[in-house]
């Protein structure tokens, strides 16, 4: 193997490689945090530290990682970068170099970010950044707004490729209604990108100019206004779960289609009327993150409509996927595991959601453990199993090999189980009280048994996790060959031979009037 | 279907892409922003020359290695491109405008105290100097359409310098009202005024940067169109968000 040709590499495969390891890495970092924040809280008072600002680091590292160093990275830089030229038949992305320096800032980003834990002052801010303490704070707040803008810019390039590779370079036959679900939902996603991740990178820079080079945005004395920013950051910030969420219900699909061999369930439902949906409505709910921030009553009924109203477009892609599994011949291999754990852990997350897009219901449980159990169950652990099922799925594409099953299955159990036991508790003492973000909480006694099961779960999931990136490493170094099409699917990418080359195909393939990615044989 | 046909080829010795530059860029990018916190968060302005001093020679480096090397040989799709990264430059000023009205709208007393009168001819002579040059390079690329090199390279010529006198212009308005102690951290006001009209600003320098990344192949004689339709467009991009700005900060 040559390494200069790996680092070096335009090749869209090989940068959803580096993708890959960059944000998989990203991941345990910003899983340690989660665990060591579970650790501190399994007793009241300190126990593995006695200092607050460095349970805050953790817990901005926790956040920023995990968001913007795993779950999109992995979805918009690892599954787009492999999954999209081959689905379309094109040999690689429309500005390959472009692509690479998109892997590369993604990197530097997350340089940037674990920087966080070797200088003086790291950064304390969470992930949101909120003024005024962003701006009086003594951590770096710089360091966080630049690694937004770096990985915010890394992924405005990689939205802008593959925009233009879908619009220019499907190979022949492949119509907008042959596309596989993933290409759909991922464009969507980075329309939803080009128009958000602006706002982002402006909202962070403003913090930043503000505390250091002298500017008033968020300073009321000098006419300046706090709000903007929250504004401004929730804006892109809400779309940013859809970025995430249509990705990862694009490779759910993938997953569902291809083990249950079924055509998907009302194909132009699920792209029009979900995706196309959700990128209409996306920008119209930022304000139900500010019901408690003081925002007008108009704004605030008008925009619990619209939050209520996403749902709808949502429930369509949900209906999708339980039509595609019906009358199937589902085989419950381990991407399937993962594909019905994200239907079931999205499920409870999204009707978790439901009373949170209400004021007067939100209002009690806002900055509880309720909102952060429901956003895990919705996004944070929905998202990843859907990203490690897609790993499962496309691993002998990407290898040649074959994971081992049965390891795949246990692994998918325990995590199963340990991420129920950690959130589905975590949103029960939420509506009893527990406020979220805090250090200590001698002023609630009563949880600290709650908290300890909490820390067992999270112990249980971190197994979990471990077990399935030791099988893909094991699977990749001595996997049993898997041959170019294990799953017997007509989707595009997998006629190419496994491990595809340079190119992807020796000759540019094109596709019958009859073909489509989810027509599979019926016998 | 069948692939046993192309396997062997397939596995033999296959030759990968590469291209150094976006790792050189990515790493120089790294460099500035290390410098931006020694500098403003730690204070220590040695360290942040030293960090700037190798980002910038990294960016400038990767930059012309990148444009030697895939200058011509691109597939023509750079200007549906453009489209899309204009998208998400314009949420950019729509964020900083969206910002003002917001506060401008939302506050009792509008302009804070400490504002002064901005000057009224200068920006109506600056908004026709830039109205001109978005006029000259869409000549230019006619004349190019019609196989005209040595027209379009004059108008392309003028293009620049028209952008350069706008530059110019601004950095001497910006340099007037500094001295009359109008400065980024006066008021709200002036802190809108001067990150709007300084964004923009660095948008025109990205413009004439892409020019000039093009004028050795316009000097040699080999243009390539596809690249000078994109970077018209930008221009043009440039222009129109000038209106917004002028209207915006000079005269509401």
């Amino acid at each position: 193997m040559n390494l200069k040709e790996w680092i070096f590499t335009t090749d869209h495969k090989r940068v959803g490689v580096l993708y890959l390891i960059g944000s998989i890495a990203a991941f345990a970092v910003a899983g340690i945090m989660a665990l060591l924040m579970r650790a501190e809280l399994s007793t009241i008072g300190p126990t593995i530290t006695a200092n607050p600002t460095q349970y805050n680091v953790w817990l901005y590292t926790h956040g920023a990682v995990m968001i913007l160093g795993f779950q999109i990275p992995a979805l918009t830089g690892f599954f787009a970068n492999y999954c999209i030229p081959l689905m379309i038949g094109a040999k690689d992305v429309a500005f390959p170099r472009v692509n690479a320096l998109s892997v590369w800032l993604f990197y530097v980003g997350v340089i940037l970010a674990l920087l966080t834990f070797f200088i003086p002052d790291p950064p304390d801010v969470m992930w949101t950044g909120y003024p005024p303490y962003s701006t009086i704070t003594t951590g770096n707040t710089a360091m966080y707004s630049f690694t937004v803008l770096i990985l915010g810019f890394a992924s405005i390039i990689g939205g802008v490729n593959f925009l233009t590779t879908v619009a220019y370079m499907r190979a022949p036959g492949i119509t907008l209604n042959k596309l596989n679900i993933f290409v759909w939902c991922t464009l969507a996603a980075f329309v939803l990108q080009l128009i958000f991740v602006p706002v982002l990178g402006t909202a962070v820079s403003l913090i930043s100019m503000d505390k250091y080079l002298g500017t008033n945005f968020f300073d009321p004395t000098k006419g300046g206004d706090v709000l903007t920013y929250q504004n401004l950051f929730w804006f892109y910030s809400h779309p940013a779960v859809y970025v995430i969420f249509l990705p990862f219900i694009g490779v759910v699909y993938e997953i569902i289609a291809a083990h249950a061999k079924n055509m998907v369930f009302n194909y132009k439902m699920v792209v029009y009327g979900g995706v196309g949906g959700i990128v209409l409505l996306a920008g119209e709910v930022w304000v139900h993150h500010l019901y408690v921030s003081g925002m007008a009553d108009w704004l605030r009924i008008g925009q619990m409509v619209t939050t209520l109203m996403i749902s709808i477009p949502v429930g369509l892609m949900m209906i999708g996927l339980i039509g595609t599994l019906y009358k199937g011949s589902i085989a419950f291999t381990t991407p399937m595991l993962y594909a019905l754990g994200v239907v079931f852990l999205f499920l409870i997350g999204g009707l978790t959601g439901i009373p949170l897009a209400v004021p007067s219901l939100t209002i009690g449980v806002s900055d509880t453990y309720y909102v952060v159990g429901h956003f895990h169950y919705v996004m944070a652990v929905a998202g990843t199993f859907a990203i490690f099922g897609g790993v499962y799925h496309w691993f002998p594409k990407m290898t040649g090999k074959m994971y081992n099953e049965f390891w795949g299955k246990l692994g998918f159990w325990i995590t199963f189980v340990g991420v129920n036991i950690v959130f589905w508790i975590m949103m029960d003492v939420g509506v009893k009280g527990m406020p979220r973000r805090y250090y200590d909480y001698a002023h609630f006694p009563q949880f600290e048994g709650a908290h300890q099961w909490m820390t067992v779960g999270a112990a249980i999931l971190a197994v979990g996790f471990t077990i399935a990136i030791l099988n893909w490493i094991l699977g990749a170094i001595n996997g049993k060959p898997a041959g170019d099409n294990p799953w017997g699917s007509p989707s595009l990418e997998w006629t190419t031979v496994s491990p595809p080359p340079h190119g992807n195909w020796p000759s540019p393939p094109s596709v019958s009037e009859d073909w489509h990615p989810y027509g599979f044989k019926k016998g | 279907m069948a692939h046993d046909a192309h396997h062997a080829e397939a596995h033999g010795h296959a030759h990968w892409d590469t291209s150094i530059y976006p790792f050189i860029i990515s790493f120089g990018i790294l460099a500035l922003a290390v410098a931006f916190s020694f500098k403003f968060v730690y204070h220590n302005s040695f360290a942040a020359i030293l960090s700037m001093g190798i980002g910038f020679p990294l960016i400038i480096a990767g930059i012309a290695g990148w444009t030697s090397e895939a200058m011509g040989k691109g597939e023509g799709l750079s200007y549906g491109a453009m489209g899309w990264f204009i998208l998400a430059e314009a949420m950019i000023f729509v964020s900083f405008f969206v910002s003002y009205w917001y506060t401008k709208l939302h506050v009792d007393v509008w302009p804070p105290a400490g504002n002064i009168e901005l000057p009224r001819i200068m920006p109506l002579v600056m908004t026709f100097i830039l109205v001109a040059s978005s006029l000259t390079i869409h000549y230019a690329e006619h004349l190019l359409h019609l196989g005209n090199k040595g027209g379009f390279k004059t108008w392309y010529l003028i293009t620049i310098v028209l952008g350069a006198c706008f530059l110019g212009m601004s950095v001497y308005e910006w340099s007037h009202l500094i001295h009359q102690g109008f400065t980024i951290s006066t008021n709200a006001f002036s802190t809108i005024f001067f990150s709007v009209t300084g964004l923009h600003g660095s948008h025109v320098v990205v413009g004439l940067a892409i020019f000039l990344a093009g004028l050795p192949s316009v000097l040699r004689g080999d243009v390539d169109e596809g690249f000078m339709r994109t970077a018209g467009l930008y221009w043009h991009f440039v222009d129109i968000i000038w209106f917004f700005v002028v209207s915006q900060v000079y005269y509401w």
